[in-house]
């Protein structure tokens, strides 16, 4: 009796210990081998969608210019010349759409004030020129030298046939003598989602 | 007048901010409680002080001071009372004036309430808060002041005399009256909504509220007092900045819902995603915390994720004020720019440089390790893990990828919606997986049996409901397995409820509904987590059917025609009309019915508002119709009626069908519900402060106190 409890007492701690290390070691192992599989995982997720979702933000003058750009979907931005806004009644699978041409010319990447790069943009008769495609009902911002920001592809016969169009017109809610622009300070201002 | 006071008490706050960090910094040093109670009493005198300025502004801008830029640019002679009252935060410099205020009454109270508890933690808490809000006074004062006046100056050095001034300029004199009115620019129409109106406030509630944990956290570091002091005086706070926080979130949808006319209310644009971050990585601190307060594990984990949930918020502040990202959100450009990013990069900096520094000395040592993967540690780790995958993807997606291709490649690269609508949703379905494993697993480690028996009633459910969703006709695979998690997530807290219920009705011969009070009174944080859960089910529930099923119809119709949605629905054209408001508006009214399976179900009337600017000029707001149950919206807008080749008879609609929109909104509710259970005071102390009390009395008082 008396060996047999000294045994275990002797016995116990010992196993209990050599247990717990290697539980321990080996858990590491698995927590360690789990996250690096899980981390993985997320990686490639978040790599593929990158490589998916990509636009890539280019000038008119780019698009223009640079046929690799043709049938790709890009992101682009111009200011919308008035005069070429037009509105039209298409028939899409047996629907009656609205349909809207016009067209931007080059805006620089960078400027300082956007109001003056539209308008220097529109009245310089040697800036780059493309035609947009558009169906959705009229924006209200459509409008002279507003600043168009186009999601879509550049088609074989030289039109842009966008599917998002996004209007900014800073020179509207530009108060005098005051760098705010009330309109410009909210989400979603102008954007207009096409189907 | 009005000026001067607002400029004289804000620069006052400052002084006083300044002041209190000061003292309160050399008090800790020299142990002078004089000193400490002096700096507290100073960082406290900075909300009456702005107090007194905001109410200057909002007098301002009540009393029409034009001559005032900031009351010119938000307001003109017709804009009703009602949002006089809100243009005090509608634009960039009173927004964050209004920004300090928050931040003021919140250090007011934490430093209020926690003050007897947490004394050793006080000089560094102060001065950390302090430090945030100077540094927001800075800008109200130097770069951003909204008590800035026009005046003119006929001697003055600019051409056209027309200086810009808070004070009065030498030989200066302000503009006619009716000038100035007459150059007055009203809020913006789109931004007069309700959700609009308490959408800001209650987000900067929310960001301003990380703060207070922020503090304690970096003074228990600066302190050296790393035991769960800083955790149990902050864990209310949290729960409150987070509740402002989904609140705002979820306000700003539905305000993008009603009145932005695109059918949706999450466009993943960065602004947005900016104030999802920190509620993220928040939502992830506020789990992983738990671990730390019963287990004393992942205690630099946690440090990171407070420093990373503020690190968001002001990063979030600086994207949507600065420019930094073309959106169509964000606030116009302007020089806050490069301040917000050094306060920004310094906070982040020398904060993960302060935890660094603890953890190599041994003071951020775990108590415990991790024993199994069932246990309750492994799935808040889990749940960690997801929540900063998010924040990183979302992070990388709206920042990170543009901003890198703009600096290093030649091309810019932007990741649209598609991006997002593709690495999120894996993640969020292991969210609300975890979401119902996590809560029947137990601390230390759980076996598969026992988990089983727990799981069997809320999986039986889940199939059932599988089963009746295929039966009823929703076979898209997508659709299936997300309603199946959620769904899970959600029976599993019921349950859990229920067992919790019904062991005291056995145990204590309680009634059902007596036990269920008592279970929630007893343990608030735990049952109202699960309340909370179950409104984070019901969201999800309501965005799987409003994103997969969304049905989206564009068509131009003459009067009387009628447009065919899908099987089920028509939409016919009755008449259209121009109406003028006797606020002077121009209103394009269209008259349309919803025809369901050939009955008439409702008529609407989808209009476009045209409000007259001060120049004359018309600022568009289109107003959606919508017949709103709880199975879908039938959402209807009005597009260019009345234009060019399209004539007054003709219209173009656009139509969505949201399945289960409205359950996004329901989900809301539960959440704040939840929300408000946790964080209520506990009047009956929880089991574990029960415990606490046999051991020292006055422990357990403080626990339940507010803390």
């Amino acid at each position: 009796m008396t060996q047999t409890n000294s045994n275990t007492s002797w016995e116990k701690p010992r196993n209990k210990n050599f247990e717990k290390l290697t539980k321990q070691s080996g858990g590491r192992w698995k927590f360690l081998v789990g996250g690096v599989l899980l981390l993985g995982a997320i990686g490639y997720l978040v790599a593929s969608s990158t490589m998916m979702g990509a636009q890539f933000f280019i000038t008119v003058d780019e698009i223009v210019n640079d046929s690799a750009y043709l049938g790709e979907e890009v992101r682009i931005s111009g200011a919308v010349i008035g005069d070429t806004i037009e509105q039209n009644t298409v028939f899409v699978s047996e629907r009656q759409r609205n349909a809207i041409t016009f067209t931007i010319t080059h805006i620089p990447e960078e400027f300082d004030n956007l109001a003056e790069a539209l308008n220097q943009s529109v009245s310089d008769p040697n800036s780059t020129r493309l035609d947009v495609y558009y169906e959705g009902p009229m924006p209200d911002l459509l409008q002279h030298e507003a600043q168009a920001i186009l999601t879509g592809k550049l088609g074989d016969d030289g039109v842009f046939y966008a599917t998002e169009l996004l209007l900014k017109c800073p020179s509207r809610f530009e108060g005098e003598g005051s760098n705010q622009q009330l309109g410009e300070e909210h989400p979603g201002m102008a954007q207009i989602n096409a189907g | 007048m009005l000026a001067e006071i607002g400029f004289a008490s804000t620069s006052l706050s400052l002084i006083a901010a300044l002041y209190a960090i000061g003292a309160a910094l050399i008090g800790g040093r020299i142990h002078s409680d004089r000193l400490i109670l002096s700096a507290r009493n100073a960082a406290i005198a900075t909300f009456p002080l702005l107090l007194i300025a905001c109410g200057m502004l909002l007098i301002a801008l009540i009393t029409e001071q034009y001559q005032i830029n900031y009351v010119r640019n938000t307001t003109d002679p017709s804009t009703p009372m009602f949002y006089r009252v809100t243009a005090l935060w509608g634009a960039q410099r009173g927004s964050l004036l209004f920004w300090s205020l928050t931040m003021s009454i919140f250090t007011a109270a934490a430093l209020l309430i926690s003050w007897k508890n947490d004394r050793r933690l006080m000089p560094y808490v102060i001065a950390y808060m302090m430090a945030a809000l100077a540094f927001f006074l800075y800008l109200n004062l130097f770069v951003e002041n909204p008590f800035e006046r026009v005046w003119l100056q006929p001697n003055g050095p600019n051409d056209n005399a027309v200086v810009d001034s808070v004070l009065i300029p030498p030989n200066a004199s302000a503009p006619a009256a009716d000038l100035l009115a007459a150059d007055a620019s009203g809020l913006n129409p789109l931004l007069r909504h309700f959700g609009m109106i308490i959408h800001p406030p209650m987000l900067y509630l929310g960001f301003v509220g990380f703060l207070i944990p922020f503090a304690f956290a970096m003074a228990a570091l600066a302190s050296g007092d790393l035991s769960t002091n800083w955790i149990k005086a902050t864990r209310r706070w949290t729960l409150v900045a987070w509740l402002f926080l989904s609140l705002g979130l979820i306000l700003g949808g539905r305000w993008a819902y009603d009145v932005l006319g695109w059918g949706g209310y999450w466009g993943w644009d960065p602004v947005e995603n900016a104030a999802f971050l920190p509620w993220l990585v928040g939502t992830a601190y506020l789990h992983s915390v738990l671990i730390q307060e019963k287990r004393g594990m992942l205690k630099v984990w946690n440090m990171f994720l407070i420093v990373g949930t503020f690190s968001a918020v002001i990063f979030g502040t600086f994207a949507t004020r600065s420019g930094l990202i073309e959106s169509v959100h964000s606030f116009a450009e302007s020089e806050i720019g490069t301040p917000m990013f050094l306060f920004w990069g310094s906070i982040t900096f020398v904060s993960v440089a302060m935890v660094v520094w603890r953890w190599r000395q041994g003071l951020l040592q775990d108590e415990h390790h991790f024993t199994g993967w069932l246990s309750r540690e492994s799935m808040f780790v889990l749940n960690n893990v997801i929540f900063v995958a998010l924040t990183l993807a979302i992070f990388w997606g709206s920042f990170g990828a543009p901003i890198l291709s703009e600096l290093y490649l030649e091309e810019d690269i932007t990741l649209g919606v598609d991006y997002f609508m593709r690495v999120t949703p894996p993640l969020f379905l292991v969210m609300y997986i975890l979401m119902g494993v996590a809560p029947i697993t137990a601390w230390g480690a759980t076996s598969i049996n026992r988990m089983g028996r727990s799981l069997l009633v809320p999986l039986a459910a889940t199939i059932l409901t599988v089963i009746a969703i295929v039966a009823t006709g929703t076979t898209t695979p997508v659709a299936v397995v997300g309603y199946a998690a959620v769904a899970m997530a959600g029976y599993v807290a019921l349950f859990e409820i229920y067992r919790g219920t019904a062991a005291r009705v056995r145990a204590r011969n309680e009634n059902p509904l007596q036990a269920l009070v008592a279970l929630f009174t007893r343990n608030r944080r735990r049952y109202g987590g699960y309340i909370v859960h179950l409104g984070i089910v019901v969201i999800g529930l309501g965005v799987i059917g409003s994103t997969v099923f969304q049905v989206e119809r564009q068509e131009t119709v003459d009067v009387g025609d009628v447009i065919q949605v899908n099987d089920e629905y028509q939409l016919r054209y009755d008449n259209f009309v121009v109406q003028q408001a006797t606020d002077g508006r121009f209103i394009d009214r269209a008259y349309v019915t919803i025809i369901r399976n050939g009955e008439e179900i409702r008529q609407l009337e989808p209009r476009i508002d045209r409000f007259v600017q001060s120049d004359n000029t018309l600022m568009p707001m289109t107003i959606a119709g919508a017949h709103s149950t709880i199975e879908n919206d039938f959402y209807v807008l009005l597009g260019g009626a009345g234009d060019g080749e399209v004539g007054y008879n003709r219209a173009t609609f656009t139509i969505y069908i949201n399945p289960l929109v409205n359950l996004v909104w329901w989900g809301g509710l539960i959440l704040i519900l939840g929300t408000f259970i946790s964080a209520w005071p506990n009047e009956t102390r929880s089991a574990t402060a029960r415990a606490r009390t046999t051991a020292t009395p006055k422990m357990g008082k403080r626990a339940g106190a507010m803390t």
